[in-house]
C-alpha cells in the first residue's frame, strides 16, 4: 500500500496533467461523433456559401410574407373607408372580408390546442427518430378529421396550397423551412384532444411513432390559441371561376369523417 | 543535469500547449455548431440545393403577389370617386379568394389521375400532397374538392371522403399546369413510383387535359369557433 503512494507520488504532475487533457479531448471528440450521427454535419467549404445563401432566402422570404400581410391589412383598412353610400357595395365589402376569412387570409383567435411534436432524445444511428414530413402531415390530417378549424405549422398557415416536404431531415411548409421542434397550432372544439384520442389513426400514430420510437408528443389543450394569417401567394392562373357561382353555407360534422 | 531537466520540460509544455489548442478548437466548433441555424448545418448539399431552388421559387411568387396587392392598394386609393373601377376591382378579388379557397368551382388545364385497385388512404394524400407542391390550384378527389378538413380516410378497399366511399377506381382531378403537373407526379422515384412500392396491385394513370371541372367544396368554411384576431 505505502508502495503504490509512493509510486504514485512519483508520477510527475505533468503527465497528470496531460491525462486530463486527454481525458477532455476523448469526450469532446465522443460528444463531436454523437452529434454528428442522425443529422449528418458537412463542414466542406463548398456548404457554406449554400448555407448563408439559404438563411438570405429564408430572411427574405419572412420579410416578403411580413410585407404581405401589411398590404393586405392596407386594403383591409381601404375598404373599411370605403363603404359609405351604396349598400351593394357595403355587401361587396362584406363577402370579401368572409372570403378572406374562408381561405385563411384573416389571423383567428379561438379555443384549441397547441401540439409540440420532436426528435426522439434517443436517436440511434437510423433516421427513425427524427420528425418527418409524414408525421406532421398525420397530426394535421387527424385533428382536421377531429374537427379543427384552423391549423399553424411554427407559425405557418395550413391551407388549400399547403405541402408539407421532407427536406433533409427537416420540413418545409408553404415552402418555407421549419427546424425541428415543431408547434402545431390548432382551433376547434374545446375538446378537440379528447376527440383526436378517439381517433384509431391517431392512436396507431401515437404508439407507433411516439411511444415505440421515442418522438415527442406533448399537448397544451388553451381557451385561446392564435393561428396567424397564409401569407402566401393566392393566385388562380391556369382556372377560371365559375361565373355563376355562389358561396356555399351547408355544412357537414367536421369530425364525421372515418379515421 | 539542468539542461536534460530544461529539454524533458520544453517537451512536456509542448504537448500540454499542443493538446490545449485541440480542445480548444473543437470547443470552438461546439459552440459554432450549436449556435448555427437550427437544422441549416444537418442538411446534405443536395438537400441544401433543393430548400435553396424551394425558396427561389416561393420569393419570386411572393414577389409577384406584393406587385398584386400594391396594386390593388393603389387602385382602392385612387378609386374612391370611382365607384365602378373600385366594384370591379373588388368582384374581380372576391371571385379570385373565393376560387382558390374552394367555395366556388373552377375550370382550367390540369390532370386527370385515374387510380384502379387497392389503394391505403396515405398513398391518396402523398399524391395530394404532391399535387399541392406542383401548384396545383384546384384539386377534387371521386367529386369532392379538397379544402383544408377534407381528408381521404380508410383502408384499401374502404376509403372514404366526406363520408362518403370512394369508388374503384376512382380519380383525381387537378387544375394546374399539366406539364409541371405531369412531371412531378410521374418523374422517376416519384410519388406514382414510391406508392408502386408500397400498392404493386394499383394502377395509376395521368393524363393531362386542356379543360377540366373543379366543383366547388360542400363545406362552410367559415370557422364557428375561430373568431378574428383583432
Amino acid at each position: 500500500m505505502t508502495g503504490l503512494v509512493a509510486r504514485a507520488r512519483a508520477i510527475p504532475s505533468w503527465q497528470i496533467t496531460l491525462s486530463i487533457a486527454l481525458l477532455v479531448l476523448g469526450f469532446l471528440i465522443a460528444a463531436q461523433l454523437a452529434a454528428e450521427g442522425p443529422r449528418v454535419q458537412y463542414t466542406t467549404q463548398e456548404r457554406s456559401p449554400l448555407v448563408e445563401t439559404a438563411v438570405q432566402l429564408q430572411a427574405q422570404q419572412d420579410a416578403l410574407k411580413a410585407q404581405i400581410l401589411d398590404l393586405r391589412n392596407r386594403i383591409q383598412s381601404l375598404e373599411a373607408q370605403g363603404p359609405g353610400a351604396a349598400a351593394s357595395l357595403k355587401q361587396l365589402y362584406a363577402d370579401l372580408g368572409q372570403a378572406k376569412i374562408a381561405a385563411g387570409l384573416t389571423a383567428l383567435t379561438g379555443p384549441g390546442a397547441v401540439f409540440r411534436l420532436e426528435d426522439s432524445s434517443t436517436l440511434g444511428a437510423a433516421d427513425e427518430g427524427l420528425v418527418t414530413a409524414n408525421d406532421v402531415r398525420v397530426l394535421v390530417e387527424q385533428l382536421w378529421l377531429a374537427g379543427a378549424e384552423a391549423i399553424a405549422v411554427n407559425g405557418e398557415r395550413v391551407t388549400v396550397s399547403t405541402a408539407i416536404l421532407d427536406i433533409g431531415g427537416s420540413v418545409l411548409v408553404n415552402s418555407a423551412y421549419l427546424a425541428p421542434p415543431y408547434t402545431i397550432a390548432v382551433i376547434g372544439p374545446p375538446d378537440i384532444y379528447e376527440r383526436l384520442q378517439q381517433s384509431a389513426s391517431f392512436r396507431a400514430f401515437f404508439l407507433d411513432r411516439v411511444q415505440r420510437v421515442g418522438l415527442g408528443l406533448s399537448v397544451a389543450e388553451l381557451d385561446s390559441v392564435d393561428v396567424p394569417a397564409f401569407a402566401g401567394t393566392v393566385s388562380v392562373r391556369f382556372g377560371t371561376p365559375d361565373a355563376s357561382a355562389t358561396p356555399i353555407a351547408s355544412s357537414p360534422p367536421a369530425s364525421s369523417a372515418t379515421p | 543535469m539542468n539542461r536534460l531537466f530544461a529539454v524533458g520540460s520544453r517537451r512536456q509544455y509542448l504537448a500540454i500547449a499542443l493538446v490545449a489548442a485541440i480542445l480548444g478548437i473543437l470547443a470552438v466548433g461546439q459552440l459554432r455548431g450549436q449556435s448555427n441555424v437550427p437544422g441549416l448545418s444537418n442538411l446534405s448539399t443536395q438537400d441544401l440545393t433543393l430548400l435553396i431552388a424551394n425558396l427561389n421559387a416561393r420569393n419570386d411568387e411572393l414577389r409577384t403577389e406584393i406587385a398584386d396587392l400594391q396594386q390593388q392598394a393603389a387602385t382602392l386609393e385612387t378609386s374612391t370617386s370611382n365607384g365602378q373601377t373600385t366594384v370591379d376591382q373588388l368582384q374581380s378579388d372576391l371571385a379570385r379568394i373565393r376560387a382558390w379557397s374552394g367555395a366556388t368551382g373552377l375550370t382550367g388545364t390540369g390532370v386527370e389521375i385515374g387510380i384502379q385497385g387497392p389503394i391505403g388512404s396515405d398513398a391518396v394524400e402523398d399524391l395530394l400532397n404532391e399535387l399541392a407542391n406542383a401548384g396545383a390550384e384546384a384539386i377534387e378527389v371521386d367529386g369532392v374538392r379538397v379544402v383544408p378538413g377534407v381528408v381521404v380516410a380508410g383502408d384499401p378497399g374502404q376509403l372514404s371522403v366526406e363520408n362518403t366511399a370512394v369508388g374503384d377506381p376512382f380519380v383525381i382531378r387537378a387544375i394546374g399546369s399539366p406539364e409541371i403537373l405531369l412531371g412531378t407526379l410521374t418523374r422517376a422515384g416519384g410519388v406514382i413510383s414510391q406508392i408502386g412500392v408500397t400498392y404493386p396491385d394499383a394502377q395509376i394513370s395521368v393524363t393531362p387535359l386542356t379543360s377540366i371541372d373543379v366543383p366547388p367544396t360542400t363545406r362552410n368554411l367559415i370557422p364557428s369557433h375561430g373568431q378574428p384576431s383583432l
